[in-house]
């Protein structure tokens, strides 16, 4: 039971002597309000009202007990101010997957539809999904198919992709490896995607690399080809890369953040990058 | 320090599935080796072990004739990709040989035919009767196959199947949830499996041997690539979920009852690294219970 809310049940009715008024006061209708009496009375085992044809009158029981609820309420109410005074603004920390790492800024600007301040991490969606579900991050955007147990999921966004490369490349024909990152951050997307490589006829190596800079450079010199997400080029020639909006259970969420506004924003700012595409 | 659990994890991790395994020696519950065993999952074409063991248990009481023949016309038997379900004509088979069909390649033509002939509730009672109350059979396959049928608008079975196998939106049906479809935890699969393993009669011998001729050894089986170690299995596939439980012999070791159920992240219908890590998982499992079977009973 929550005895603070309960107390101010007790002290409405005991100002106002009326179950009407009182529910008015506390901007809520009487028969919640009379059930919650109830539910005070028969915890603490003591009758606090008298109810009958003339009204509602405070039993001796109530008025003895009335000055220690006031203090109650009264302290409750100071804490929560005190708590307040303390509080900083909550700060969203949005967690993007490795292979949208060139698209962070735009994800990024819509701010994800709130007006505070983003904090964004760049990391593998296997690990996005552990945050998530520790609610140490609070939306993510990860690479789908992945295990996502414990995390509330959104739809499925397939965008369509290009090849990155030195120079105009057909994966059907090309002797260079794809370089991606590495299977062990999302290994159900990347078996997919690797199968969808071989489904199209690309029969060379596919690279692990972790490291963003090193996995450009190696397209820059002519090293390898990558498949970006989201500037596709009509071709059709690279396979979908898919992706969903992760958020934590409602258990697990930050206070003070709009967690479902945030979702929208990303499923809104990936569905801008799926239709540009 | 490594444990059974974190190898469990990593497995299922690398195989991009949730998992639920569970295994124990026969005989011996207590020797379980798990991993989030208790949690209940739809158990796909599972249940027909089960049923398998209300059929044997009726049978050993005499309430059903194991010889009796039944005839299955195309128009009044369930759809399947194997054994009768996949016949064009009418078939004349006795209850036995329609239990071999149902275990050894999971006809469900057959299935269906037994847990009519064995009924719902009385199989229930029988489960509920042998300490097996978390493993429920709600349905059969036919109704398995409407269900998905209906939830997902296809006009037939190999429509919903392909539905539920895109990879563009994550299509759903209840059959996915443990609260409406047959479901049962992995521990309660292993005890059925131990029932199977230590009551006596020939209606036993009978599951036990048909598992034994099962078709397919690309899941526990490939974590037991021995031509001297008998794998009596049965698997169950409804599309993201893998599952088999089996009964893993080595000579000379003491037999152990291993059942590893899976949902793959990917909603494809070929999955074999996914088929392979459940040899994988129940190899790990296995692993630590093996034990020669003369100090497995010191006391003889």
């Amino acid at each position: 039971m929550d005895l603070i809310r309960h107390l101010r049940f007790f002290l409405a009715v005991a100002e106002e002597r009326h179950f009407g008024r009182a529910a008015a006061s506390l901007g809520m209708t009487q028969p919640p309000l009379s059930q919650g009496l109830g539910r005070l009375e028969q915890r603490l085992g003591v009758r606090l009202f008298d109810r009958d044809a003339r009204g509602v009158r405070i039993t001796p029981a109530g008025r003895s007990l009335l000055p220690r609820a006031e203090e109650l309420v009264g302290s409750a109410d100071a804490f929560l101010t005190d708590a307040a005074a303390w509080s900083v603004e909550p700060v969203l920390r949005v967690g993007l997957a490795a292979d949208l790492e060139h698209l962070v800024g735009v994800l990024v600007a819509t701010r994800a539809g709130l007006e505070c301040e983003v904090r964004p991490v760049v990391a593998g969606s296997a690990e996005l999904v552990d945050e998530v579900k520790g609610g140490a991050l609070d939306v993510a955007v990860v690479r789908h198919p992945g295990v996502a147990d414990g995390v509330v999921v959104g739809p499925v966004h397939t965008l369509a992709t290009s090849v990155a490369a030195q120079q105009e490349t057909d994966l059907r024909t090309t002797a260079l490896p794809v370089v991606v990152p590495p299977r062990r951050w999302h290994p159900a997307a990347h078996d997919q995607l690797v199968d969808s490589l071989r489904r199209i006829g690309h029969s060379g190596r596919v690279l692990e690399v972790a490291d963003t800079l090193a996995r450009q450079a190696l397209v820059a010199v002519g090293h390898a080809v990558g498949v970006r997400p989201g500037c596709g080029d009509g071709e059709g020639s690279a396979p979908p890369l898919r992706f969903r909006v992760v958020q934590p259970v409602p258990a697990d969420r930050q206070p003070g953040l709009d967690h479902e506004r945030a979702a929208a924003g990303l499923e809104q700012a990936l569905a801008a990058i799926g239709l540009s595409a | 320090m490594t444990t059974v659990a974190d190898e469990l994890r990593a497995v299922a991790a690398d195989a991009g599935v949730t998992a639920w395994v569970s295994a124990h020696r026969i005989g011996e519950p207590e020797s379980a080796v798990s991993w989030q065993e208790d949690v209940p999952v739809p158990m796909a074409s599972l249940y027909k072990l089960p049923l398998a063991l209300g059929w044997a248990q009726l049978v050993t009481e005499g309430g059903l004739d194991p010889l009796a023949p039944v005839l299955l016309s195309p128009e009044n038997r369930s759809p399947g990709l194997t054994g009768v379900a996949m016949l064009l004509d009418e078939v004349r088979i006795s209850q036995r040989d329609a239990v071999r069909l149902m275990l050894a390649v999971s006809d469900n033509a057959c299935s269906d035919l037994l847990l009519r002939l064995v009924g719902r509730e009385r199989l229930a009672r029988l489960l509920s009767e042998t300490g097996l109350a978390d493993v429920e059979v709600r349905h059969g396959s036919a109704e398995s196959l409407r269900i998905i049928q209906r939830e997902t608008g296809a006009t037939d079975p190999a429509l919903a199947e392909r539905a539920l196998a895109s990879p563009d939106v994550d299509v759903t049906t209840s059959e996915y949830d443990a609260a409406l479809a047959s479901a049962a935890t992995a521990a309660g699969i292993c005890r059925v499996l131990d029932a199977l393993w230590r009551r006596s009669g020939p209606a036993y011998d009978l599951v036990r041997d048909a598992m034994a001729h099962q078709a397919w050894r690309h899941r526990i089986g490939s974590g037991f690539p021995h031509d001297d170690v008998v794998v009596h299995g049965k698997t169950g596939t409804l599309a993201r979920l893998r599952h088999e439980a089996a009964v893993v012999a080595f000579p000379g070791e003491q037999p152990v009852a291993v059942t590893v159920l899976t949902r793959a992240a990917r909603a494809e219908r070929h999955l074999p690294r996914v088929d392979a890590a459940i040899g994988e998982l129940a190899r790990i499992a296995v692993g630590p219970l093996r034990r020669a079977t003369e100090t497995a009973h010191p006391a003889r």
